[in-house]
């Protein structure tokens, strides 16, 4: 499979120590990537990992602050995508950038230099045959003349590859191609993907598809938190492995001291049912959280998590079964009364859900908890209230910000949480749904808010866990909870189970241990 | 981002919707010619749409021409702006005035209620108003108005006469009383010669949309929709919508006529449709304006309410499409006649 | 700290920047046209401003304002939770009618008859934009396309409404047609604001006084305005904080469209005493700018509806010199898209300045890698 150019030749793609902080955040640090010439070369890692920020750094889009981008032994400086589709990068979105009213021949030449084909009325015959010929060569054939919005997904990815080959790209970085396609295009576009090898380009491959990207990939580099952790052989490495490379098994433990579960329920969900268009999103949904327990709540990223979540807070209408908070049935009450009886929330997306980004912090501290004491006195905000008690958060919490009249926007995704950890913990909640909560945040961060959401549990909180990181949900977790399809499908002992167990539950695989 | 688009969506909108309130602008000149020389300056406020709306602004812009080529005197033209208050129109006169403008003259009704106040604070400056009578007992304001159901009732009666399929339209521009008397005269006049008429009524808007006079799209579209329905012959009251009427019935074919107004618009339309331009419902701003300006200039100026009507020519049909106007002239001038000796009245409600 | 307060002096600066440029690039720009129509800018500017100044003119420029005043609060209002009221138009017209029609029907002491048209004209109002808001919350259809068509209906029924054998009266020698006159009781007289000038400011100025402090306190001060606020910036975090969207929009739109339902009181109270024909049309449009240019903000708002004032009175005096009146047009058109464009990158500027000045601050306290000054080339 792999041609001769593997061990001998300089590589088409290598960087070096790739840094590139955004205020506030570092997303990548010290990344370095060896991309040989005529292989695919994939890229792996979670959500949020940076794999899509280093990506814009090899495309031009924008400057890394440290480190160095080399191309085929050459160092050079990437100002914008122009400079690097001159220098044969290319890249193909997520989301295809195609003018569905413009034919493929229209699509493909738009933006192309306007030096050699300025005037392209007159050298759309030239494009033509150039485009055909592109796909004789590279077994990648589409009509030019066919509008695109009457063209299929896979055949709109074709364009969007023969539109990077046609600028005369010799690398291709293809950002989750495979999200969007069908199980029989995935396959012609592995067949592609072939071809173009065989010619000598370079394929960087981005996918959190393991089986996918050890089927199609010579080479892996593995990302996690920003960093390249590893390179593996998808020869010889297994899902499992790569899994476990991915979610990292050196941070620090999330484990939790003695159990300090009470037999007092706080959160009861009995048979909830919640249905969209005919599609169940959550099917017959029961569990009790007690008051000092954590229950963590496993699944693959898009199962009912963000839907059972929004359930207890009253942001759906549930279409049957009931929720009893504090033996309270909460299943009819507004959101706003939900919280005031108690609940607190760290949203899955702070900047989505829990934020006002370019409002100050103190008037953040009173969003989620606009009617109550100190923020409010009866219709009015209390401004000093509201102030006195988001300087409280930002000590107790250990917010690093100069000021409370800063914007939220102004400061970093771990003070960002504190914040918001802060502000859920106040008022005595009873409940507290933790989504996520460690979700783009540095390492200390995360230590911090590891041990607030122990206190809250020695203080008698129930706290709703949902995590993509398994060993955070193992260590923080009294009890575990996997849902799949809407349905809570396994119960696990989080003292027993290991992450590639529950890895297989949450697939639907494995056995529930 | 996306916020940010909406935003500045909304401005342009805004912006827009501003600059769609100014009408064209072709401003006075105020060069004197080597003609007569008088001290008189006269000052004229038009109503939206000012000189060049190719309507009865520009009916009474050509009284004031001739009036200043004739006897020199200075003129000095202000228009209005869509949407304006009465102080604004109010500050319009009072500037003419305050400017020695002696005398003033108001296009349009929308001046009643300003003039009125302008007239007190200046009774030594005659004041003129064009289609509005309400201020007939104020001494320094002179009523120019018309006796447009009259007018109308001629072409009405022509056009039922030119009717081959008893079924005639009237396209008027605004919803408004003035249009009203129009549309009641040649109704009547329709009905006076051919009892079982089937008389088809639209107007292109209601105020304070004072777009239908300046729509030949909708005129058109109105037109046409009146033609399927089986007029042949439709009076277009309705300004410079009325190209589109015209347009409609060119369309139509032979036998279907067009009724213009104001003007004489037979001379003033395109030369594609003007010879299906039965006859014209003449209403004289230009005279009335004329005769006012020279009264002033005589130095017997014209008060009360001067009321033009057909037996002083102040409204008329016209007859410059000889041929086409010639075999109805007999029936309309006869009962031009009952009309000046009062043996129709005629109504000026519809 | 006192970083910090510098930032803070440079963001009021920044502020007061971004709308007195917008107004400088207009004109430059208006006085570039002006010279390519062969007008000298110069005199053309100095005839407006001197105009402007006789006491006359500030009187009318303040009545102007009064009116541009209540229709900028009403899309602001909207603005501020991200709704756009395009309907103040028809709201005002149509509560302006009926008000009128209301006052001029009715004989009652002096408080209670103004205080009846002017409940009158904000419950019509109201409930009309609250139409757009039903529309928007149960049918999910958006409130700039509602409200759009609502003013064509709102056209469509005064036509009906007003005429005489509904809710008007026609006077015999006029082509007008409008409601009764309201009796001297429903009628709010004006105030000599303006030393030396015989018209007076539209008594309705400190209803305008009051409606634009209630404004800001609302906004700013209550718990209602905080979740209006938090609405606007971010309605998902809203929803998750508690707040029930759709019954903020339908009562903001009813605010909004009551506070519209004033727009037409000056002029109805304090001038024509009737709805007619002539009646003002558009100011709800004018009132769009207007907010855009006052950035939603009480003073900034009271500031724009004064410029406008300005530009539309002291207009008058161009068609007398010769000077197509038009001109301001472009004028009010120029401020309104320099100032939208104008405020966008001061926003921005503040905000990457901010992150820049926070991981500055951190960083020297900390001397951690991860906080080091953030080169932000956003």
């Amino acid at each position: 499979m792999k041609p001769e150019s593997e061990s001998a030749g300089v590589p088409a793609v290598e960087l070096k120590g790739i840094t590139k902080r955004f205020p506030g955040v570092v997303a990548n640090r010290d990344v370095n990537l060896r991309v040989m010439p005529g292989t695919v070369h994939a890229v792996v890692g979670e959500n949020g990992a940076g794999k899509s920020t280093l990506m814009k750094t090899l495309y031009g889009m924008h400057k890394p602050d440290e480190g160095t981008i080399t191309l085929n032994g050459e160092q050079v400086v990437l100002h914008n995508p122009s400079d690097a589709i001159a220098r044969g990068v290319g890249m193909v979105h997520q989301h295809f950038m195609l003018a569905d009213n413009l034919t493929v021949l229209e699509n493909i030449v738009l933006g192309a230099e306007p030096k050699r084909w300025g005037g392209f009325g007159l050298n759309r015959a030239a494009a033509r045959t150039r485009i055909r010929e592109i796909g004789k060569q590279y077994g990648l054939e589409v009509d030019p003349d066919v509008l695109v919005e009457n063209l299929g997904v896979g055949d709109r990815q074709r364009v969007e590859i023969i539109k990077v080959l046609y600028r005369g790209a010799r690398v291709l970085v293809l950002d989750e191609p495979t999200a969007v396609l069908v199980p029989q295009e995935v396959d012609a576009l592995f067949e592609a993907l072939q071809v173009l090898k065989a010619q000598g380009l370079s394929i960087i491959f981005i996918s959190h598809k393991l089986d996918e990207v050890r089927s199609v990939a010579d080479d892996i580099t593995v990302i996690r938190r920003g960093t390249t952790v590893a390179t593996a052989d998808p020869k010889t490495v297994s899902s499992r492995q790569l899994a476990e490379l991915m979610v990292g098994s050196e941070l620090p433990s999330p484990q939790t001291s003695e159990s300090t579960v009470t037999d007092r329920p706080v959160l009861e969900m009995k048979h909830v049912e919640l249905v969209k268009d005919g599609r169940h999103l959550l099917r017959d949904v029961t569990l009790t959280i007690h008051a000092g327990e954590v229950l963590g709540l496993a699944g693959v990223e898009g199962n009912g998590q963000a839907e059972l979540v929004e359930s207890i807070m009253g942001m759906r209408t549930v279409d049957g079964g009931t929720i009893t908070l504090a033996a309270e049935n909460i299943t009819t009450w507004t959101t706003r009364r939900r919280r005031e009886a108690g609940i607190g929330y760290i949203p899955e997306d702070r900047h989505r859900h829990g934020l006002i980004l370019d409002a100050p912090l103190w008037e953040n501290r009173v969003l989620g908890h606009q009617t109550r004491h100190p923020n409010t006195s009866g219709p009015l905000v209390n401004r000093a209230g509201a102030r006195a008690d988001t300087e409280r958060i930002v000590g107790e919490y250990d917010v690093r910000t100069p000021s409370i009249d800063v914007l939220a926007s102004s400061l970093s995704g771990g003070n960002q949480q504190k914040l918001i950890v802060g502000r859920e913990m106040s008022g005595n909640p009873k409940l507290l749904i933790a989504a996520h909560p460690t979700r783009g945040v540095d390492v200390g961060a995360q230590a911090a808010i590891w041990d607030l959401l122990r206190n809250a549990r020695a203080e008698g909180l129930a706290v709703l866990l949902i995590s993509a990181d398994l060993d955070e949900l193992i260590g923080l977790s009294d009890s575990l909870t996997v849902i799949l399809r809407g349905e809570l499908v396994a119960q696990v002992d989080p003292s027993t189970v290991t992450p590639e167990q529950l890895g297989s539950a949450m697939t639907g695989a494995g056995e529930a241990a | 981002m996306r916020r940010v688009t909406k935003l500045v969506a909304v401005a342009a909108a805004a912006t827009f919707s501003l600059a769609a309130c100014g009408g064209g602008s072709d401003s006075d000149t105020v060069d004197s010619g080597d003609s007569p020389t008088s001290d008189i300056k006269v000052g004229l406020a038009y109503d939206v749409g000012g000189r060049g709306d190719q309507s009865f602004n520009d009916s009474a812009a050509a009284g004031l021409d001739k009036a200043k080529d004739e006897f020199g005197v200075e003129i000095k033209e202000l228009e209005a702006s869509n949407g304006e208050t009465d102080a604004a129109r109010e500050e319009r006169l009072r500037l003419l005035a305050d400017g020695g403008f002696n005398p003033v003259i108001g296009v349009g009704f929308a001046y009643a209620t300003s003039m009125g106040k302008v007239a007190e604070e200046f009774p030594d400056t005659q004041f003129a108003i064009i289609d509005d009578e309400t201020l007939a007992e104020t001494p320094n304001v002179t009523s120019l108005v018309f006796a447009e159901e009259q007018g109308s009732y001629l072409v009405g009666a022509i056009a039922a006469e030119a009717s081959k399929t008893g079924n005639v339209g009237y396209v008027g521009g605004v919803n408004t009383p003035l249009l009203q008397k129009f549309e009641a005269g040649f109704k009547q006049g329709a009905e006076a010669v051919n009892k079982d008429i089937e008389v088809q009524v639209k107007y292109l808007s209601q105020p304070p949309d004072f777009s239908g006079f300046a729509a030949p799209d909708k005129g058109e579209t109105t037109a046409q929709g009146m033609i399927d329905a089986g007029a042949d012959v439709i009076y277009a009251a309705a300004g410079g919508s009325g190209g589109g009427v015209f347009k409609a019935i060119k369309a139509a074919g032979a036998d279907h006529w067009a009724i213009g107004v104001d003007s004489d618009q037979y001379l003033t339309a395109e030369a594609d449709v003007k010879d299906i331009i039965l006859t014209s419902m003449l209403k004289r701003v230009d005279t009335a304006v004329y005769d006012f300006v020279k009264s002033s200039v005589d130095g017997e100026v014209l008060t009360g309410v001067q009321r033009f009507d057909l037996s002083d020519e102040g409204v008329a049909y016209s007859l410059s499409n000889e041929a086409a106007i010639e075999p109805f002239t007999a029936k309309a001038d006869e009962l031009k006649e009952q009309i000046i000796g009062g043996e129709i009245k005629v109504s000026d409600k519809p | 700290m006192n970083k910090l307060n510098a930032d803070t002096a440079r963001r009021i600066g920044l502020s007061v920047a971004a709308p007195v440029l917008a107004v400088a690039l207009s004109v430059v720009i208006t006085s570039i046209v002006l010279a390519s129509a062969g007008n000298d800018p110069v005199e053309t500017f100095t005839q407006m401003i001197e105009y402007a100044q006789e006491p006359r003119t500030t009187t009318l420029i303040i009545n102007a304002a009064v009116t541009y005043y209540f229709a900028a609060l009403a899309v602001a209002f909207g603005f501020r939770m991200n709704l756009f009221n395009i309907g103040v138009d028809g709201q005002y017209r149509l509560a302006a009618l009926l008000a009128a029609a209301v006052g001029g029907a009715v004989e009652l002491p002096k408080v209670l008859h103004v205080g009846l048209i002017l409940l009158v004209a904000v419950i019509v109002g109201g409930l009309w934009a609250a139409v757009a808001g039903l529309l928007k919350v149960y049918r999910g259809i958006s409130e700039v396309i509602t409200t759009i068509m609502l003013n064509s209906i709102t056209t469509a029924l005064i036509a009906y409404l007003l005429t005489a054998d509904k809710l008007a009266v026609q006077v015999e020698g006029s082509n007008n047609i409008g409601t009764p006159e309201i009796p001297a009781s429903g009628r709010v007289g004006g105030i000599d604001l303006v030393p030396d000038s015989k018209l007076q400011v539209y008594g309705l100025i400190v209803l305008a006084a009051i409606v634009g402090f209630l404004y800001w306190f609302v906004i700013e001060r209550s718990r209602f305005g905080f979740d209006l606020r938090a609405t606007g910036r971010n309605e998902e975090a809203a929803v998750a904080s508690g707040v029930n969207v759709k019954r903020m929009v339908l009562i903001s739109m009813a605010i909004s469209g009551g506070i519209a339902g004033l727009v037409g009181m000056p002029q109805l109270l304090g001038a024509s005493y009737t709805y007619s024909l002539d009646f003002p049309a558009g100011i709800g449009f004018t009132g769009i700018a207007i907010a855009l240019l006052g950035r939603n903000t009480a003073i900034g708002v009271a500031i724009g509806a004064l410029l406008f004032g300005f530009l539309d009175t002291s207009s008058q005096i161009l068609d007398l010199e010769g000077v197509p009146k038009e001109i301001v047009l472009i004028t009010q058109g120029v401020i309104v898209l320099s100032v939208v464009i104008a405020y966008e990158l001061v926003r921005r500027y503040r905000i990457v300045a901010q992150q820049r000045e926070v991981g500055r601050q951190l960083s020297s306290a900390a001397g951690s890698e991860d906080s080091k000054p953030q080169g932000a080339q956003a």
